[in-house]
């Protein structure tokens, strides 16, 4: 009786379940359609791949691109400009991004917090396109930023055409132009945790700094862990957007990285097939870091991302 | 995270299969029968085939802008005085599937090439281009459309270039695309602000021959820079862009007048001594980047060189903050302009840089640039005849059309920039620069009447130059002015005065090593140059280092490459 009536239910559960499930076919649709039926133009990397010959018509050449890239006498520059400037970005972007959202948290006056978020998003919504020409404008040898340091007796720097400076403009344009969008997440977190444990922790005689150290960090840490790896994957992307905007051949030296370099050889020189090779080198390279840093993450801290 | 790049490689790999499993659904022996016997219909009917009596064809273009064309208010690339005369005369419908600037065009046509949909009919900048449209088998063969449908005017202006013109296009003995001429630009000029001048009291050339030392251009710019007769912020003495040479001789805003003055000749491959030699690695070429990088230490040359934009040096001379630039004879039509609408007071004088022995070096041009291309889908090619035909020969020879199109003649007078023409080529015969210019300055001294012009163009030239004369302060005719009085009259005099010492150079089809190493020695080329102006690298140690590397990295194997597709 009991285990009739444990079927029927459970059937009956099964039924309002396969609406949900169907409810997801549109979204799995999608997904299949954009994300995985392009994967087919991975064979691209294998191919001499010419357009009219199509996908299945091309000749397949094995690893022919993928040796002519790590023969290109710039690859080392053009990967390490890339991490460099990636990793300046991930590094000093996630830090200004806890920062910021642990100091927003302090201020109690609704108004000003309110102003100061939507004051710092902001930037996260123009295209790179627009921002250029206000970098360029601020950046350039008569603009405000050369003007501000004349009058401490500096300068002029040529930002934009000098090599040693250029990737330093390129990371902290990013990062002020990203923090304040990043920090939506860190605020989440932090509003997530348990105000008791702040409570406790100042009866016991914390101060504000070891509040944060020992109760807001650690509170944090899964969502930074989780931030982290995943930005990680973007390790050989510098930003393709940003950099094609603002450099020249001036700044090649430290400038020009990966993206930029495989859209002035494979797209402007129309070598597709040698595109989608450092296109896939660059997908398994962040699937590797990104394995990897989920691997870490679970024997230091117990704590699994997926 | 930004992986756009990526995003648009599978976006063309998917547009690429899906054209692939259309072509294959629709069946691949429909597409060619239908291919075959359009073209026997159109051998077969020959020129007989009134356009009128085709039904109107739908043409979808894709089309090369300009940002200011000076189209008159309502009127764009798509419908516009021209558009609608050819549409008239063919009964064609023109409807534009892309429009783009400059290098963006570049860029579309390499996508639509990439999805392997391309327009009806386009243009397309490289011979290369072309050459991968023709691989792939998206363009169609015009041999009998040409054959059939052009005018005898028509191909007497490609006879004048001596069959080099359609040997260009000329692929397996079939003729794959309409080109564009290219007569001899002459050399990159030197345009110096003479209201400036006159108002300090300078002199210049004084022999008059219309040639200056580098030295002397120097003194100019040092004196522009010391006096500012502009009266702007931030003065420059010489802006360069940042690619700072060019393969064409007459390139604008680059220092190719000073290094053809002291025999370099950037980005060219051409034979000394029985030798092919890439020009960009010479001794001389040396010596011409050394002049530059003197300039920058002293602060001749603008400090942000390099990373200035084309609009960037454009608005330093429209400011006023620089008054010496280089470029071709008719930047005066569609740069030049920009200061004129600024400084009423402008005035420009044109000089070209003398070698030490007095003569001005040029190079001669690849007979042509630019080529029109049809779809192989597309049912009509004839049409890309019927356009050269309109816009080449009647509307240049046969007055009574601009009767009937009086907007047209409007658009002339104007000055109404020629990319607006559904056909964004030039197609004029080998001489015709000097020739025309020989009849406008008949016509201006008086000897013959304006009727007995025979250009319209020339025509429409005489009528704006008088009129500024006159003191109309128009802004068309000021730019007549310069770019013919001025830019042409200057090779027309160095022409008379025998000035010239033509280079003719060797123009390589794409080899297999270029393919490849191209684009990566163009990097190093571009990069150590603009290092070597801006100090960065030493001249001696900068260029010796770099003309190694060049040579290593697939130069050498490409000269050799080049020199056995010579023999």
């Amino acid at each position: 009786m009991s285990e009739n009536r444990k079927n029927r239910r459970q059937k009956a559960k099964r039924k309002s379940e396969v609406f949900y499930h169907l409810m997801m076919f549109p979204g799995l649709f999608f997904l299949i359609l954009f994300s995985y039926v392009p994967m087919v133009g991975i064979l691209m990397a294998f191919q001499d791949f010419v357009p009219a010959k199509g996908l299945f018509g091309s000749e397949f050449v094995g690893l022919k691109h993928f040796i002519y890239m790590f023969h290109l006498p710039d690859i080392a520059k053009i990967i390490r400009n890339t991490v460099v400037i990636a990793l300046g970005k991930i590094l000093i972007g996630t830090f200004m991004a806890i920062a910021f959202s642990i100091l927003l948290n302090e201020i109690r006056r609704q108004f000003f917090k309110k102003t100061v978020q939507t004051v710092v998003y902001l930037p996260h919504f123009l295209s790179w396109v627009v921002l250029a020409a206000v970098v360029v404008n601020l950046f350039s040898l008569d603009g405000s930023v050369n003007q501000i340091l004349s009058v401490f007796g500096l300068g002029p720097v040529n930002f934009m055409g000098n090599s040693k400076v250029f990737p330093g403009l390129i990371i902290g344009t990013d990062v002020w132009k990203e923090f304040g969008y990043n920090s939506v997440v860190y605020l989440a977190a932090i509003t997530g945790i348990d105000a008791g444990l702040h409570e406790a922790a100042a009866i016991d005689g914390a101060t504000w700094w070891q509040r944060v150290l020992h109760v807001t960090l650690p509170g944090m840490m899964p969502i930074i862990l989780l931030m982290g790896a995943m930005s990680l994957t973007s390790i050989l992307s510098a930003g393709f957007d940003q950099i094609y905007n603002l450099y020249s051949p001036i700044v090649y030296e430290t400038g020009d990285v990966l993206d930029t370099y495989v859209y002035r050889i494979g797209l402007v020189g129309r070598q597709y097939s040698f595109g989608s090779a450092v296109g896939l080198c660059r997908s398994i390279v962040g699937m590797a870091l990104l394995l990897g840093a989920n691997g870490l993450t679970k024997k230091l801290t117990d704590q699994k991302i997926f | 995270m930004k992986n756009r790049l990526w995003k648009k490689i599978m976006a063309g790999s998917l547009a690429a299969a899906m054209m692939v499993s259309l072509t294959a659904c629709g069946g691949g022996e429909s597409t060619g029968s239908a291919g075959g016997s359009s073209e026997t219909e159109a051998a077969q009917t020959g020129a007989e085939t009134a356009t009128s009596e085709r039904e109107t064809v739908t043409v979808r273009m894709g089309r090369q802008t300009l940002q200011n064309a000076k189209l008159p208010d309502g009127d764009t690339y798509e419908d516009n005085a021209y558009t609608r005369m050819a549409e008239k005369e063919l009964n064609i419908d023109i409807v534009d599937e892309f429009e783009a600037n400059g290098e963006d065009y570049d860029r579309q046509v390499s996508l639509a090439l990439s999805a392997g949909d391309i327009p009806d009919i386009m243009k397309v900048g490289s011979l290369d281009e072309l050459e991968e449209l023709y691989e792939n088998d998206l363009i169609a063969d015009l041999t009998n459309v040409y054959e059939t449908y052009a005018s005898d005017n028509l191909k007497a202006i490609y006879d004048s270039y001596g069959g080099r013109a359609l040997a260009n296009v000329t692929y397996d003995d079939k003729i794959m695309a309409i080109p564009a001429t290219n007569a001899d630009s002459g050399p990159s000029i030197v345009w110096v602000r003479s209201d400036w001048m006159d108002s300090l009291g300078m002199k210049v050339d004084e022999d008059g021959d219309s040639c200056i030392t580098i030295e002397e251009l120097e003194t100019i710019a040092k004196t522009f820079m010391e006096k500012n007769p502009g009266g702007a912020d931030n003065v420059v003495g010489i802006a360069l862009a940042s690619w700072i040479t060019s393969g064409d001789p007459d390139g604008t805003y680059t220092m190719n007048s000073v290094a053809y003055a002291l025999n370099a000749f950037p980005k060219t491959w051409y034979e000394r001594d029985g030798q092919l030699i890439y020009g960009s690695t010479t001794e001389e070429m040396k010596e011409a980047l050394a002049v530059a990088a003197r300039w920058f230490d002293e602060g001749l040359l603008d400090p942000q060189v390099g990373t200035r934009t084309w609009d960037d040096i454009t608005a330093l001379l429209a400011n006023g903050q620089t008054g010496v630039t280089f470029g071709t004879w008719h930047i005066p039509d569609w740069l030049l302009n920009n200061i004129y609408a600024m400084d009423n007071n402008a005035r420009f004088a044109a000089y070209a840089v003398e070698t030490a022995d007095g003569k001005v070096n040029c190079k001669h041009n690849d007979a042509t640039a630019g080529y029109m291309v049809v779809s192989k889908q597309f049912e009509h090619p004839e049409i890309v005849v019927e356009l050269a035909n309109l816009f080449y020969d009647r509307l240049a020879n046969d007055p009574s059309l601009l009767e009937t199109y009086p907007e047209v003649a409007e658009y002339q007078k104007q000055g109404v920039d020629g990319s607006t023409r559904p056909m964004n080529v030039e197609i004029n015969s080998y001489n015709s620069l000097l020739e025309g210019f020989g009849q406008l300055q008949a016509c201006l001294n008086g000897e013959i009447t304006v009727d007995e012009v025979k250009s319209t163009e020339e025509k429409s030239n005489y009528e704006g130059i008088t009129a500024y004369l006159e003191g109309s302060g128009d802004a068309t005719g000021w730019a007549k002015y310069h770019s013919r009085l001025g830019g042409v009259g200057l090779i027309q005099k160095l022409t008379d005065d025998d000035t010239f010492e033509w280079l003719t150079p060797v123009f390589p089809r794409t080899t297999s090593t270029m393919e490849t190493n191209w684009a990566n020695l163009e990097k190093l080329e571009e990069e150590t140059f603009i290092k070597i102006v801006t100090g960065v690298l030493d001249v001696e140690e900068g260029f010796n280092q770099y003309v190694s590397d060049w040579k290593s990295q697939g130069g050498d194997t490409i000269i050799a490459e080049i020199t056995e597709q010579m023999h």
